[in-house]
């Protein structure tokens, strides 16, 4: 028992220490490439990019399940996006609530007999319907597929731009938003197959006519450690995984790809729970596989704004949920590791995927667990073990406040003082208590998904009007 | 007397092996100490800078005139880097959508101040975003005396810089901005992604294009299919010549682009170059001439593009039926020769391209013209046979104007098809309004089905 104990703790002590060096080496890394990328930016100049008559145009898809809060909102605020060739393609996946009435009273939708040839599978389409007032808005009603997934095939069948962006219906996406993502690809597009832009949580901030007019932290305790753990996640994990084209998902509420490949991959997965990295995922194996040289980018600077959740219970469902979809996508495509075809992706970022996001709320709850019993025994000193909690505890929130930092260098969209001292506040709480709900929820995940509850459930949403007032 | 210092290492000297967890806490409370700090330092003397420089901003915005014409002498704000910053951006802003007139002023101040040839020196001595910045101050003063720096920059070994230096030379937006970028793209010698390069080149060569032609010459693959597609951007009609000599280009690419550029060309040249573009082996050549001979809207292109209507690609079909669409005048005759292609993936795509621009609503309005009342009920008719009762039906309820309704009411019953039958049925059951039942009653009656027969089960077979 007692060597059991030894080992455990001795492996605990590594797991711990590993992690967190690999987050502080992602944080370096984040820091140089975000101060690369400003200093890029500077010699590029957006409206000239607007003109060009070279900008290949988009489809945005944007899926949207009872969203008769916010749908329209939300289309508008697409439709007003600095970007010269833009179609909106509407998904309304069998809401059960008013989303299409919505649509069709604000925008005058028709229904039409376009052609619609379904190259990727989703559930039959009942629709599609074109607005009077606005020749880029396609609205797309189909039968309720049961999960995101579904809803974006249906609009990859009706897309007609060389490029897709997926957005979600409760998301808003800053003016300029688009021009941003696209200049990786613009930069090099034989490469950049895929991009993604960083989400933050809208809760709290001010949104007139689905535009942001004033970015604020939410009042909610729950929301600003989200705002906290969305700095981290993008900001450092993505912005450091991307610099080595290593990039494992592209959010699902903002991310652009290029059509031709999604459609040669079968679309998004219909039984996929988490879409988003399941298609990044069978994108990376699809190039990998065929040999080409590709990119997958991030840019930290297109902003989507979206709601997060502002409720214990809620969020503990999308964090089981994210949880589950990781599980289902790793499962899979367990194949991919340590195999040399695969490259980095088979050797780093898939381990580190199992290692320190899939594996660790069991490790950690597990380690907690052992560390404590240790300690009481007298297996390991109580001294030491104090010591050591306190020092985890440290290094995680030193990593919290460096993408606080990274935020407060390069983009500063929380220009207020107090919503900075707040901020840096909740950086302090989000490693005690949340991060041990957290990795309750994501156990909770695992369990499900190992009792066989697969099925994809949609957030329940209020609306930015809602959010506003969190 | 030892040190707090030595006292506090002494202590963790004693701890042991605990004493390492000790420094990593303590190192790590200086690290948070750290960061917090400099986010505080940072924030503290950005916003005494911002304010210094709103100050100075609306200092010298108060003496602009004076500045711009020289009478506050250069001196007075040259040699101080804040004021320097601030003249250079406002003189740049205004350059931007400044008259002519007014952008001469300007330019003679940038040069006279010297501020164009600290930015030419800039460009030369430094490296790195430094140099880059300069590339792009200098791209902006568009002044022809900086594209020598400018073509010198494209030899940079970061591709970056070279970035920045082609798109300095294409916002100076002049033809002679556009040869050191050729020369360089012909020699091999430039290697930067194509986007911003064709973006710099549309700029240059937009009052010119036969500036591209001989390069376009020299040029070898890839190369021939960049310039070509500039070309194509920007082509206009007195290219006719050499516009004809890239459209049999053994390179695909070219031939695209050939393609897009003789929709500016004379009618006669492009009618015949794009008849045989639109039979080429490739599918986005073809989508490219069916683009143009759409750009001409002539009736003498309908039989190319109803050939192209029944192409075996989905967007050469769909570009097709865009330009077909738009021939509003012509549409009973090419109706007659899409029915008698037998296509009904053609005949299909026709008709949702007339839903999605609206040229269906135009026609059921002009049911109510006279003049245009025959062309479009053969059209309309045409529609309904193809398959596309939806919209017409959500119109025949949803209408506003009660002739409109009227109007398609009595086409659709001499139509007279029994396919209409169940849709009909379904509405008289699911309308809300009275008024949209009765049209649906009234239709059914017309189409000899009378309502009550589906309601009484006795009249519905075993």
């Amino acid at each position: 028992m007692f060597y059991f104990l030894k080992i455990a703790n001795n492996t605990l002590f590594v797991y711990y220490l590993v992690s967190n060096l690999v987050y502080l080496f992602l944080l370096l890394v984040a820091i140089y490439a975000s101060v690369k990328h400003q200093r890029k930016l500077a010699s590029i100049r957006l409206e000239r990019m607007k003109m060009s008559p070279l900008v290949p145009p988009i489809s945005l898809l944007v899926p949207a399940h009872n969203e008769e809060t916010c749908i329209v909102e939300a289309v508008n605020s697409l439709l007003q996006l600095d970007y010269p060739e833009l179609e909106v393609i509407v998904i309304n996946d069998g809401s059960k609530d008013r989303t299409l009435e919505m649509l069709q009273e604000s925008f005058q939708l028709l229904e039409t007999d376009m052609l619609y040839i379904p190259e990727v599978l989703s559930k039959p389409v009942r629709g599609v319907y074109m607005s009077q007032i606005e020749p880029r808005l396609v609205v797309v009603d189909k039968e309720p597929g049961g999960s995101k997934a579904d809803a974006v095939n249906a609009g990859l069948n009706v897309a007609s731009s060389p490029y897709v962006c997926v957005v979600d219906g409760d998301s808003i996406l800053e003016r300029d938003a688009l021009l941003r993502i696209m200049l990786p690809i613009l930069s090099d597009p034989k490469h950049v197959v895929a991009a993604g832009g960083i989400v933050r949580a809208l809760n709290g901030s001010r949104i007139e006519d689905g535009k942001m007019k004033e970015v604020r932290l939410p009042r909610g305790a729950l929301e600003v450690i989200q705002v906290v753990e969305y700095l981290r996640a993008f900001l450092i994990g993505r912005e450091g995984w991307g610099y080595f084209n290593m990039l494992m998902i592209i959010s699902g509420a903002f991310g652009i790809f290029r059509r031709d490949l999604l459609r040669a991959i079968g679309g998004y997965r219909p039984a996929a729970i988490g879409e988003d990295i399941d298609v990044v995922m069978r994108l990376h194996r699809h190039m990998r596989e065929k040999k080409v040289d590709y990119k997958f980018a991030f840019v930290p600077d297109p902003v989507c704004w979206t709601e997060v959740p502002a409720d214990f219970r809620s969020l503990a469902r999308q964090r089981a949920r994210w949880q589950k979809g990781l599980l289902d996508v790793l499962w899979p495509n367990r194949d991919m590791l340590f195999r040399p075809r695969y490259g980095r992706l088979g050797f780093i970022a898939l381990p580190n995927l199992w290692l320190f996001e899939l594996f660790a709320p069991v490790i950690e709850i597990f380690g907690l667990i052992t560390i404590s019993i240790a300690a009481y025994l007298g297996v390991l000193s109580r001294e030491f073990f104090v010591q050591f909690l306190i020092f985890g505890y440290a290094f995680a929130t030193m990593l919290s406040i460096g993408s606080v930092l990274l935020e407060e260098i390069t983009f500063r969209r929380y220009n207020d003082w107090k919503d900075m001292a707040r901020l840096v506040t909740y950086c302090v709480f989000e490693h005690f208590p949340y991060r041990q709900f957290h990795m309750i929820w994501r156990l909770q995940g695992l369990w499900q998904y190992l009792r066989g509850d697969v099925v994809w459930k949609p957030l329940q949403r209020v609306g930015f009007r809602g959010a506003e007032g969190n | 007397m030892p040190s707090v210092f030595d006292r506090i290492i002494h202590f963790i000297e004693r701890l042991g092996p605990a004493g390492i967890v000790v420094q990593a806490i303590i190192a790590t409370a200086v690290g948070i100490g750290l960061l917090l700090a400099f986010i505080l330092g940072r924030r503290t003397w950005k916003s005494r800078i911002f304010r210094r420089r709103d100050r100075r901003a609306l200092a010298i915005r108060q003496k602009w005139v004076g500045i711009v014409s020289g009478k506050v002498p250069y001196e007075e704000w040259r040699f101080d880097p804040v004021d320097r910053e601030i003249v250079e951006t406002i003189l740049l802003d205004k350059l931007e959508i400044a008259p002519r007139e007014e952008a001469e002023q300007l330019l003679r101040c940038l040069r006279e101040s010297g501020l164009l040839d600290m930015r030419i020196h800039e460009a030369r001595q430094y490296t790195g975003w430094r140099r880059r910045n300069a590339l792009v101050a200098l791209g902006r003063m568009r002044a022809p005396e900086v594209i020598p720096a400018l073509s010198h920059a494209l030899e940079d070994h970061h591709a970056e810089t070279r970035m920045a230096a082609v798109r300095g030379l294409g916002r100076l937006g002049l033809p002679e901005a556009a040869v050191p970028i050729l020369e360089k793209v012909v020699q091999g010698e430039l290697d930067i992604p194509h986007t911003p390069l064709q973006n710099a080149l549309l700029s240059c060569c937009r009052w010119r294009p036969g500036i591209l032609v001989p390069y376009l010459r020299k040029a070898k693959d890839d190369t021939r299919a960049v310039l070509a597609r500039v070309l194509g951007e920007i082509a206009t009609g007195d290219l006719d010549e050499d516009l004809l000599l890239l459209a049999y280009d053994p390179l695909p690419d070219v031939r695209a682009a050939a393609a897009r550029a003789l929709g500016e060309a004379r009618l006669a040249l492009a009618l015949s170059a794009l008849g045989t573009l639109a039979t080429d082996t490739e599918w986005f050549v073809r989508l490219r001439a069916v683009v143009s001979l759409g750009q001409l809207q002539h009736p003498r292109t309908i039989p190319v593009l109803v050939e192209l209507l029944c192409d075996k690609n989905r967007y050469v079909r769909l570009r097709s039926a865009m330009a077909l669409a738009r021939l509003e005048e012509q549409l009973p005759e090419i109706f007659g020769l899409v029915t008698q292609k037998r296509d009904r993936y053609a005949l299909q795509a026709l008709v949702s391209e007339l839903e999605r621009s609206g040229a269906i609503l135009d026609l059921i309005s002009a049911l109510l013209e006279p003049a245009k009342q025959a062309a479009a009920e053969e059209v309309l008719l045409a529609v309904l046979r193809a398959g596309a009762q939806r919209l017409l039906l959500s119109t025949l309820f949803h209408h506003g104007d009660w002739r409109v309704r009227v109007a398609l009411a009595r086409l659709l019953a001499r139509f007279g098809e029994m396919q209409l039958v169940p849709t009909l049925k379904r509405a008289t059951a699911e309308e809300k309004s009275p008024r949209q039942r009765r049209i649906a009653r009234w239709l059914l009656h017309q189409l000899g089905e009378d309502e009550t027969t589906e309601r009484t089960p006795a009249a519905v077979p075993a």
